[in-house]
């Protein structure tokens, strides 16, 4: 038997949601040896738990002529005038991105959108259907058109079922309960990765031509969020640690549906179907906030509005700090055929049947639109001059492509994880197969790697020996209140001042379980530390950003500053902390021009 | 707070096994006070952070989409992220936590579900489209749909398998989560093997090796009934030459608009 501790393929994949196992499935397609790494069994990655849909511009539904924009809609007959386009699509997530998304990403995304979704549909996707049998699609915030095709509320889950079949069928490897903990970047060149096989407990090396991190989002830094457990930005991190710069961090996104107290998310696809939102005097407060969308505004405007009210007083629920989500309108039937897993949500996590009665919601930690930054081809690059890291690829939440700028507009992260999940698998397979090589590789990164572990593992010293869930839980406390929907400088500098403090605490955390065998304490120990790594990064760059736009907002800076902050910001790792630099917005000044943004 | 208003302190009875220590599983007892809204996973995280980091368990998404967390809660297997722990209480205040059974044990309430992994594959779970692929969509009446949303909202978190009794007594048996998967595609009107998979289920180790107990409907969370899509494979499996000539002649018009009833 060959040496167990080191692995390898041509292409290795961190991440089995819909970003790594679209790549994955493309480069096992075009003949390469692909290996993917997943924390968690792969179906049981996050994408499937996305319920509202996916956005493409197939125009196959349109309001019924002469019932205005919010009409009820109705299937587009063969013969009329096209309803949507891939420009209209461009240009409504060029405004929800508040002037911050690349222009040159975002157009490939709409365009390769439509595609994208008849390949799902060509691969066994069930989506729901118009009457004459083309997909259907619904409303959805910040879109002008009803362009999000589904599949009931369950569309995440349809996705990833049916993508994870064809990357099986195309023999794909999947070492399922993998933890990555480290990736080897020297020189610019990736080389591979260290990760732990779960199960055993071994720390292995695994080399490759090619890495790809699709890790997801890292929405567990905030008390309130709509992530899985397992969403802890770890790829951010591992990313981070090794040299790579991340790139918009200060852009997290606050979801205005969240099941109140426990943020589960309650699908936007509520309010695309006509669901309101009280506040506790019964009125439907987003009227005096955006007029002309009422609760199908953007995300960032819907949930500042929202906490706005709680703020003055008009909350609702024993501590006030709710707002009630009415669907009752909607009736029985439509929610039932709609929105069945919103109704089992909602009885089970606040005991309300929503066909009778008013959910209480409140707004929830919900998408990282910042990450690690790569291309249109998922290249990752080193610098604000775009030197690429050769060999390192990275797509859906965990990278920032930025086609989702400061606001990312809802069913376009489904929409994003497969386009640029689908090209970065080209890109690698075209990088593997044009004669790139394994590196050697001289660090000693399993052994770092194995001292990392013991420290953890180790008997803790007199005086030390702290949990690493204590420090989690005040982690997650000075985000949601300091670095959260609202932010100032003094709030933001309490929490850079609080995460310095628990960095330093963490160095004498010990965990109790001194077992190999599936160690989920360890786990829970290194998830914790890389939520103490990347928050660092979230509030500096927070606190560089001195304007207000998308999903950041400063109460001290209330007003979108074009002049000076038409950027991306960088950060790279250093001794004394995140330093920044920054890195222009591509926009096409003829055609998508800033504008003030209003709904 | 109990009905009396004094916190009420709950007994988490939890099977304990580390395979690499221990001669044969254990029950543990922890005290968990109640919390307004605690659900058996939280009760678990509770007791992982403040008693014992070494209990290990698999969970994720803690809104039951993801089926990570099936356990055997008093008999019964479920998804705990979405149960509340109260209404599982017997009148001592006590709960009993095992690991989904008929399944080795890795550690504690971890099982190894490497064969429910196996039968999900041996009925190769992807659609074979047919050879002639439109540009756009292929055309589905909103029926064809509805009739495959039931298979299609399955999560594998393996609670029906581990409660079928046959699997207990067999693990040649496909089981309901991949027959469940084969009655998806089989039924899909864009699949164009259905002969093929009905044939791979017909064996004996297939669907007429069900029992029909039902234990699969009382298991699943999601509310699904794997038994009456294995009674729909068996009478298909009977007609199989006529329901390949009836798929062949609806996929010549898979481009064409449907006319929905």
């Amino acid at each position: 038997m060959s040496n167990p501790s080191v692995i390898t393929h041509d292409v290795i994949v961190v991440g089995a949601g819909l970003a790594g196992t679209w790549a994955a499935m493309i480069a096992g397609e075009q003949g390469v040896d692909v290996g993917v790494i997943s924390k968690v069994h792969p179906l049981r990655s996050h994408s499937g738990a996305a319920q509202g849909g996916i956005a493409a511009a197939l125009g196959n539904v349109r309001p019924v002529p002469n019932t205005g924009p919010d009409g009820p809609l109705e299937q587009v007959p063969p013969d009329a005038e096209p309803y949507d386009s891939w420009e209209l699509h461009m240009f409504d997530t060029i405004k929800g991105s508040d002037w911050l998304g690349d222009q040159d990403a975002i157009e490939i995304m709409v365009k390769d959108a439509i595609e994208i979704v008849y390949e799902y549909e060509h691969m066994g996707c069930v989506f729901s259907r118009t009457p004459d049998g083309r997909v259907a699609q619904r409303r959805f915030g910040g879109h002008s058109t009803p362009r999000a095709c589904y599949s009931a509320d369950w569309t995440g889950h349809v996705l990833l079922h049916t993508i994870h079949e064809q990357a099986l069928k195309h023999g794909v490897r999947f070492y399922s309960e993998w933890y990555a903990l480290d990736v080897i970047v020297e020189d610019n060149v990736c080389k591979g990765i260290v990760a732990l096989d779960i199960l055993t407990g071994q720390v292995v090396l695994m080399r490759a031509k090619a890495v790809m991190f699709a890790t997801g989002g890292y929405g567990r830094a905030w008390k309130i969020t709509s992530n899985a457990l397992a969403n802890t930005g770890d790829g951010v991190a591992i990313a981070y640690n090794a040299g790579v710069p991340l790139m918009d961090m200060e852009f997290v996104q606050f979801h205005p549906t969240g099941v109140y107290g426990h943020g589960i998310l309650l699908s936007e696809a509520c309010r695309g179907e006509g669901g309101y939102l009280l506040n506790s005097k019964g009125e439907r407060f987003m009227e005096r906030y955006a007029p002309g969308k009422m609760e199908l505004a953007p995300r960032d405007l819907v949930s500042r509005s929202e906490q706005t009210e709680i703020d003055e007083g008009r909350g609702v629920g024993p501590d006030k700090q709710g707002i009630w989500l009415d669907l009752r309108h909607l009736g029985r039937e439509k929610i039932l055929e709609r929105l069945p897993q919103v109704r089992e949500i909602a009885l089970n996590f606040s005991g309300v049947d929503v066909i009778d009665e008013l959910a209480p919601i409140q707004p929830t930690a919900h998408y990282s639109m910042g990450g690690i930054p790569a291309t249109v081809d998922g290249q990752v690059i080193a610098d604000a001059q775009s030197t690429p890291v050769v060999g390192l690829y990275a797509a859906g939440e965990c990278a920032c492509i930025s086609v989702h700028g400061a606001n990312r507009l809802g069913t376009n992260s489904l929409l994003d994880a497969s386009v640029f999940g689908r090209r970065a698998g080209y890109a690698m397979a075209a990088f593997v197969k044009g004669g790139a090589r394994l590196q050697p590789v001289e660090s000693d990164v399993v052994a770092r790697n194995e001292a990392r572990l013991a420290r953890l593992m180790s008997d803790a010293p007199a005086g030390q020996g702290e949990s690493w869930s204590r420090i989690a839980a005040e982690l997650k406390s000075t985000m949601t209140d300091n670095a959260g929907i609202f932010r100032d400088d003094a709030r933001l500098r309490q929490a850079l001042s609080d995460i310095r403090r628990l960095q330093e605490r963490f160095q004498g955390v010990r965990i109790m379980d001194h077992s190999r065998r599936f160690n989920t304490d360890l786990l829970g120990a290194l998830e914790t530390e890389h939520l103490l790594t990347f928050s660092e990064v979230v509030v500096v760059s927070a606190l560089a950003r001195t304007e207000s736009r998308g999903a950041h907002y400063r109460t001290d800076y209330a007003k979108r500053d074009d002049e000076h902050w038409l950027k991306h910001t960088m950060a790279h790792k250093s001794p004394d902390g995140p330093v920044l630099s920054f890195k222009d917005v591509n926009i096409n000044w003829e055609k998508y021009p800033p504008q003030e943004r209003k709904y | 707070m109990s009905d009396n208003g004094s916190p009420l302190t709950i007994t988490v009875r939890i099977q304990r096994f580390n395979p690499d220590v221990d001669r044969k599983p254990y029950l543990q007892d922890f005290k968990v006070t109640w919390q307004q809204g605690m659900t058996i996973l939280d009760a678990l995280h509770t007791i992982k952070a403040e008693q014992d980091g070494s209990l290990t368990f698999r969970r994720s998404c803690r809104h039951a989409i993801c089926g990570s967390c099936a356990m055997n809660i008093n008999g019964r297997n479920m998804l705990v992220c979405e149960q509340p722990i109260k209404a599982h209480l017997n009148r001592k205040n006590e709960i009993t936590i095992r690991p989904l059974p008929y399944l080795p044990i890795i550690k504690d309430l971890v099982v190894d579900r490497t064969t429910f992994w196996a039968q999900y594959m041996r009925v190769k779970p992807w659609l074979i489209p047919p050879e002639n692929v439109p540009e756009k969509e292929f055309r589905m009446s909103p029926e064809e749909v509805a009739a495959l949303q039931d298979a299609e909202h399955c999560i594998m978190c393996g609670a029906c398998y581990s409660a079928c009794t046959v699997v207990g007594t067999t693990k040649e048996y496909i089981g309901p989560h991949a027959l469940l998967k084969a009655f998806l595609r089989v039924m899909d009107v864009r699949d164009s093997a259905p002969g093929e998979r009905l044939a791979e289920i017909a064996g004996s180790d297939g669907v007429y090796r069900c029992h029909t107990i039902f234990n699969c409907i009382d298991a699943c969370p999601k509310h699904l009934n794997p038994t009456k899509a294995i009674e729909t494979l068996r009478k298909l499996a009977q007609k199989r030459l006529a329901f390949e000539a009836a798929r062949a002649e609806r996929q010549k018009h898979l481009d064409k608009p449907v006319t929905s009833g």
